[in-house]
This record gives C-alpha cells, structure tokens and sequence, in this order.
C-alpha cells in the first residue's frame, strides 16, 4: 500500500499555496520601492532647485545657514558690480577725470572687475553649498543601489542637514524593514507541516517578535472575535495585532506589543498582516499534514487488525481442518476406504484455498518476505503431485535441470505448483501433464513448465488472465477463488522469478512456465 | 536410519511438550507421534505448559501459535528466558510473513498449517539432531570481520548485520560445535534440512557457497568457512590453532 503518499502530497502542496504570497511579497517590495523612489525624486528635485539658485550667488565658505549662504551669494552677485559701478563714478569725480573717453574706460574696467569679483565669489560660494548636495546626491544613488548602511555626514542644522537627515531616516526605515522582510521570509521558510500545528505557531510568534523588535508576541489558534482589541495607549507599549487568514478562513490571530518608541507604519502592518497569513498557510499545513498523518495511522491500525482477523480466522478454520485429516488418516491405516482419501484430500484442498486468502493479504500489505532456501525442483513437483492425489491423470516430468538447484521459498513455491497442477488437471480434460525443466545457464536461471493437453487458453483470456479474482469466460482456468494465478505470479515474482503464460502451440493446451533463481550444483 | 522415528538418540525415547488449546488436535497428534516412539507429554494453554517445565524438562516443545490467554509466540518467549529448549511452532502463518519472522527468533522452526504428519515428524527429528550441539548463547567472535549470533539468526560481517536463513544458522550451529574441526557434507545434509525435503549434497555445497558470500569479506579467498575438499566443511576462528 502507498503509505505516506497522501502526506506527502500535503507536503507537496506547500510550496504551490506560497504563490500568492510570493506574489504579495512581491508587490510589496515594489511599493516600498516605489516609496523610496518618490521620496528621492523629492530630494532631487529640491537639489536641483537649490543647485540653480546657488549657482549664481557668492559665498565665503562660513558657517551660515544654507538660506543665508544662498541670501549672500545672490546679494553679491546684484549688488557688487553695482557698488563697483558707484565706488568708481566717485572716485571718478574726485580725480576730476574730464576725459569722457578716459571716465567711460575706467567706468567699464570697474564694471567689468566688479563683475570678476562677484562671479568668483559666487563660485566660491557655490561650491561651498554643491558640496553636501552632491554627498545627498551620491548617498540617494547609494540607496537606489540596494545601500541603505551608509548615512550622509552634513554637519549643522541648516536646511541640508535636515534633508540629510531624513534621508537617513528614510534609509533606516528601509533598511529595518528590508532586515524584517528577510527575518519573517527565513521563518516562513522554515515553518515545515511535519512541526506540527502548535510548534508552527509557537516559533512562529518567536520569530515574528525578534524580526519586528516587539516586547512580547503570540499566536493564538482561536478564532480572532474572541481575542479583544487593545486600546492605544499614548506612551505605553504599543499593542498590534494581525489575523492568520488562509483564503476564507481565520485560523487565529498575532498579538503582541512593541516599545512605546517604535514607529509603526502602515508598511509595518502590511508585512506583519503578510507574515501573519503565510504563518497561517504553515499552520493550515501542519494542520492538514495532521490529518492525514493521523489518517494514516489510522489505516495501518485497521489494516493491522484485518491481518489479525485474518489469522485468527485462517488459523481457526486451518486448525479442525487438520483434525479431519488426520483422523481420516488414522481410520485409513486401520479400515481402508477410498472415501476417507476423499476427505482428506478435499479438506487439504478447503485449506489450501485458506491459506491462498491469507497470502493475497500478505502480498497486499507488502508483509511477505521470501524465506529463500536452494532446493531441487523435480522433487519438489513430485511431492505437489503426491499431495494432489490425481490418479487417473498421468504426469511425466522430463528434468533437464543438470542438477541445477532453484533458489527460492520452498512454502510459497509449494503454493505456486500445487495452483499450477491443480489448474491442470482441471483443464488438462484429463490429458496428461508435461512437465519440463530446464536450465538457462545465461541468465543462470531455471525454468518450469506445466503444460497441459487441454483445450488452452481462449485468446479473449490470455491478458487477463492473471488479474485477481479472474475466472476464464469461455475456458475457466482457474481453480477455484479465481486467485491461483494472481498469487502465484506475485509468489514468483516476490522469490526474483516470473510466471508467465507460453504463447499457443497447436496439439498442447495451456502451458505455464515458472522462472527461478537458480545455482549450479558444484562442489565449492 | 533416521526417517523412521526417533531411533538413534541413544536409547531413551525423546520427550515431547504438546501445547494446543485444541482438544481434538492435541489427543490425534499425541497419537500419532506416540505411536512412532516418542514419549509425547501434552499441555491445553500456556500456563499448564509453564507448570509441567517446573518439574521436567522435555528435548523438545510443539506449541501452537494461536491460543487463546497465552499465545505461542509469549509462551515461547516465556520459555526461552528460562532455558534453551528447542521449540516447534505449528502455524497457520505462511513463512515469510511478518509474525513468523518473530516466531523465528524464538523458535527452532515451525510448521505451516495444513502440515502432514510426515513432515512435522521429519522437522521434529532435525531439530533433535542438534541437541548434542552446545553453542554458546552469547556471540560467537571469529575474527576482525566476522562475529556470529546464531540464536538471532545474525552474522556481523565487517560492521554490517546480515540476517542468515534458517539452513544456513542450521549449518553454522554444526560448524560452530564443532568450531575448527572438519564436518562432513552428510552430517551438514542431515542438520541443515529435514527427510522431507529431498537433499543431496549439492544442497550443501550450494548452500555453503551462499553462506560464504554472505559472511565472508572475500567469497574467493575464505578466511572462516574453508571448504576440505571431498570431505565436507569447518568453520575457523582466526587467532585459534587448527587441529586436523
């Protein structure tokens, strides 16, 4: 019996429910992603803005604020050529520079000095205010690379350090969850149905407070209604809460409680709701993985008891079918009668017939194991024949084995044979029985033939013939419960040999041949 | 010689235990084995059996498996904790099958229902044949590679188990009774299988060629079972010195 089979499919069908969860998983990390992405096409944009207004200003690299760097480079940018253009029209007058041509000269160097002046001031500024952009710069480029450990140093308080800041915030956030996201998928992998339901749940809550940093967590298996909601307490722990659902179904619920300090975010719920249902999923498994296990067990208890009965019942009917034949043979020794040989034969046949029931079983549940012993084969038919007592049929046994010995079980070969001639008395229309064996030293195997003078196989019956409880439609091969050759096949096949049915030769009947391990008879 | 009946056990009848719950069973086979020589004591259950061992102990025990309180295979069991008589379980339970698999533990043989008389009585004289063996229960070192425990029916070949089947732990108990002296292929044929059974030697030889596939590191070149030719078979220990 396929033992197991149903379990493991159980165990099978796990990684097809993760589908959708890999699918959410998925969608998830494109969300946080694209989260990501806006909030760093906002930081670009403000430094693009920024870059452009300082690009014109001046600065002296002090330590002003980022506003009051950009107020002064823009300052000087306007206001110095026109103070230059002022500072000379004075200075002009003072010298009494009548020469307009000579006014106009010195006019246009100031102007164009003045403008010299404000342009490097405000190269000089600018640099001073590109350099923390382009640190926020690389750190964003830094971030869309998968990079979120390395923080940007901007010292002061200004607007740039804010944004650096919340940059590195924004990193931090997404390095946490990128750690959590990994955490629960490792415990959602680990999670295996042969754990068991509640060992599922139990390192599951494990897992769910390292990943999530939480003070306490559990996994109640009951349904979540019965579990209150917790108020939010401004300053206290911080109660969450998500349910194990698998499709319709709410298998019970997460709770537990986090550091009053700790941020929780709609991100945070959507991946402790994620690991919650694929937790459930594992359970559901383990749960079913339960069931069928527990089915299982179940089936082999009954089939454990059928053999039982099985026993009792051959043994029971085995045991006076014994008596009847040694009583009829005790009362043969004494007052022969040939109806006392009838009894006896036909009670060895009712238990035959019992004992082959009890071998069906045993083939079955795979509870049969070959007792395997070397023995001659030519004896073996001879004695099988002795117990049929069929004397009107004659048997000629034809032993070309070379004194080449079988390797087999000597009680289920007994049953093969007696099943085999047996069939062939019945169907042989009282023909004599031709037994042949030979050797087939390539293969070094031996082979058994029974053929009879019957009428044969009907072509109709050939494939079927070896099914169990088969009769033959148009000649019935068969000797009696419609298992003798069903057995004996399996029987043959259990000792490493075959039984098989020979094709039809014109003027012979119905010809099995039985294959056997076999060993040379040397002397070693 | 031997087929007839118990003849050739020295000169005191055997002593039969009969144990079946079966009364009509019990009465025709203590007949029969009676009339063929045997002294035959019989048992209805169990615990009669146990009561009738306290006061004499008989060569052999024939316990049907299934009874009811006490079944065969406890009764064996029961009796084999207190002393290593030889048991005979007649069984309606195929060989093969995975009860008789724990019968054979603890018992000698047994004989599948139907048996006929004749065949019971052969495997009755086998298993008395070895009663002047004396085997140690515990196992039986022979060398670096080979260790025997012939009453689990078991060999420990280089490390590895191997299950040995009930000819081949017949003829090991022969081999090792007489441990490094040489048995002859007659004696082997007589221990290893019963009258009913049709062997000649050649059931010796092969089957002693099986054994030494099973128990030895190099079948071609036999350290423990040596073959002397034209005579029969020892079983050599390593370290021991060889007589004969």
């Amino acid at each position: 019996m396929a033992e197991g089979t149903p379990a493991e499919e159980a165990a099978a069908g796990h990684p097809a429910t993760r589908t959708p969860i890999a699918d959410r998983l998925a969608a998830l990390e494109e969300a946080e992603l694209e989260r990501a992405q806006r909030e760093e096409a906002d930081l670009d944009a403000l430094l693009d803005r920024t870059e452009n207004e300082s690009s014109g200003g001046l600065g002296f690299g002090l330590r002003l604020s980022f506003r009051s760097r950009l107020t002064l480079g823009l300052m000087a940018a306007a206001v110095l050529p026109l103070a230059a253009f002022g500072v000379v029209a004075l200075v002009a007058e003072d010298l009494v520079v009548n020469d307009v041509d000579t006014l106009g000269r010195v006019l246009l160097l100031a102007i164009v000095i003045a403008a010299l002046i404000g342009i490097l001031l405000a190269y000089l500024l600018s640099a001073d205010l590109i350099g923390p952009l382009r640190a926020i710069a690389a750190a964003v480029d830094r971030v869309s690379a998968g990079d979120l450990s390395t923080p940007i140093e901007v010292p002061g308080e200004d607007e740039l350090a804010r944004l650096a800041d919340s940059h590195n915030r924004l990193a931090a956030t997404l390095e946490r969850r990128n750690r959590e996201l990994g955490q629960i998928l490792e415990a959602i992998e680990r999670a295996s149905p042969r754990d068991g339901a509640e060992f599922v749940a139990g390192r599951a809550a494990t897992d769910a407070r390292a990943a999530f940093g939480m003070i306490d967590c559990s996994i109640l298996l009951v349904d979540p209604r019965d579990i209150p909601l917790e108020e939010r307490i401004p300053g206290e722990a911080l109660p969450v809460r998500a349910i194990l659902q698998t499709g319709e179904e709410e298998l019970g619920v997460l709770v537990g409680h986090l550091p009053a300090t700790r941020t929780w975010e709609r991100a945070d719920q959507d991946l402790l709701e994620l690991f919650a249902s694929e937790i459930g999923v594992a359970i559901r498994n383990a749960q079913l993985f339960a069931r069928v296990e527990a089915q299982n067990t179940q089936l082999l208890e009954l089939d454990a008891a059928k053999d039982d009965f099985l026993r009792g019942v051959s043994h029971n009917l085995q045991t006076p079918l014994t008596s009847i034949r040694v009583y009829a043979h005790q009362l043969q020794t004494d007052r022969p009668d040939q109806r006392l040989d009838i009894i006896a034969e036909q009670s060895e046949r009712l238990s035959r017939m019992v004992r082959q029931l009890l071998t069906v079983t045993r083939l079955e549940s795979g509870a049969l194991h070959p007792r395997i012993e070397v023995l001659s084969l030519a004896p073996r038919i001879r004695r099988t024949w002795e117990a049929l007592a069929q004397s009107q049929v004659e048997l000629t046994v034809n032993d070309a084995s070379q004194g080449w010995l079988a390797v087999a079980d000597i009680d289920q070969l007994d049953q093969v044979l007696w099943a085999l001639l047996d069939n062939a008395v019945k169907y042989g229309a009282g023909s004599p029985i031709a037994v042949d064996i030979d050797v087939e030293e390539a293969s070094s195997r031996l082979r058994l033939t029974i053929a009879d003078g019957g009428p044969g196989v009907a072509e109709a019956d050939r494939a079927r013939l070896f099914g169990r409880f088969v009769r033959g439609q148009e000649t019935a091969v068969d000797d009696g419960s419609g298992l003798g050759l069903y057995v004996s096949r399996e029987l043959c096949r259990a000792m490493g040999g075959d039984l098989v049915l020979e094709p039809t030769v014109a003027g012979r009947g119905a010809a099995f041949s039985v294959y056997l391990p076999g060993e040379p008879p040397e002397d070693a | 010689m031997l087929s007839g009946g118990p003849a050739g056990y020295g000169d005191a009848a055997p002593r039969l235990l009969l144990v079946d719950d079966d009364p009509n069973q019990l009465v025709a086979l203590a007949d029969q084995l009676r009339a063929d020589g045997y002294q035959v004591q019989t048992a209805r259950d169990g615990d009669e059996a146990l009561r009738r061992l306290r006061t004499a102990w008989p060569d052999l025990l024939i316990i049907d498996m299934m009874m009811p309180r006490m079944d065969g295979l406890t009764l064996a069991r029961e009796i084999k904790a207190q002393a290593d008589l030889p048991i005979i379980v007649l069984s309606a339970i195929d060989a093969g099958d995975s009860k008789a698999d724990l019968l054979e533990e603890v018992a000698e043989d047994y004989v599948t229902k139907p048996y006929h008389y004749p065949e019971l009585r052969a495997r009755i004289n086998r298993v008395l044949r070895r009663l002047g063996d004396k085997v140690p229960r515990q196992s039986l070192v022979l060398g670096p590679a080979l260790t025997l425990d012939l009453h689990r029916r078991e060999a420990t070949v280089g490390g590895e188990t191997v299950q040995l089947t009930p000819t081949e732990s017949r003829l090991l108990y022969a081999l090792a009774a007489n441990l490094g002296k040489t048995v002859t292929t007659e004696t082997l044929l007589a221990r290893g299988w019963a009258e009913t059974e049709d062997a000649d030697p050649s059931y010796v030889w092969v089957t002693m060629r099986r054994l030494r596939q099973k128990v030895e590191v190099d079948a071609n070149r036999p350290v423990h079972v040596q073959t002397v030719r034209g005579v029969g078979y020892r079983l050599v220990s390593l370290g021991e010195v060889v007589d004969g």
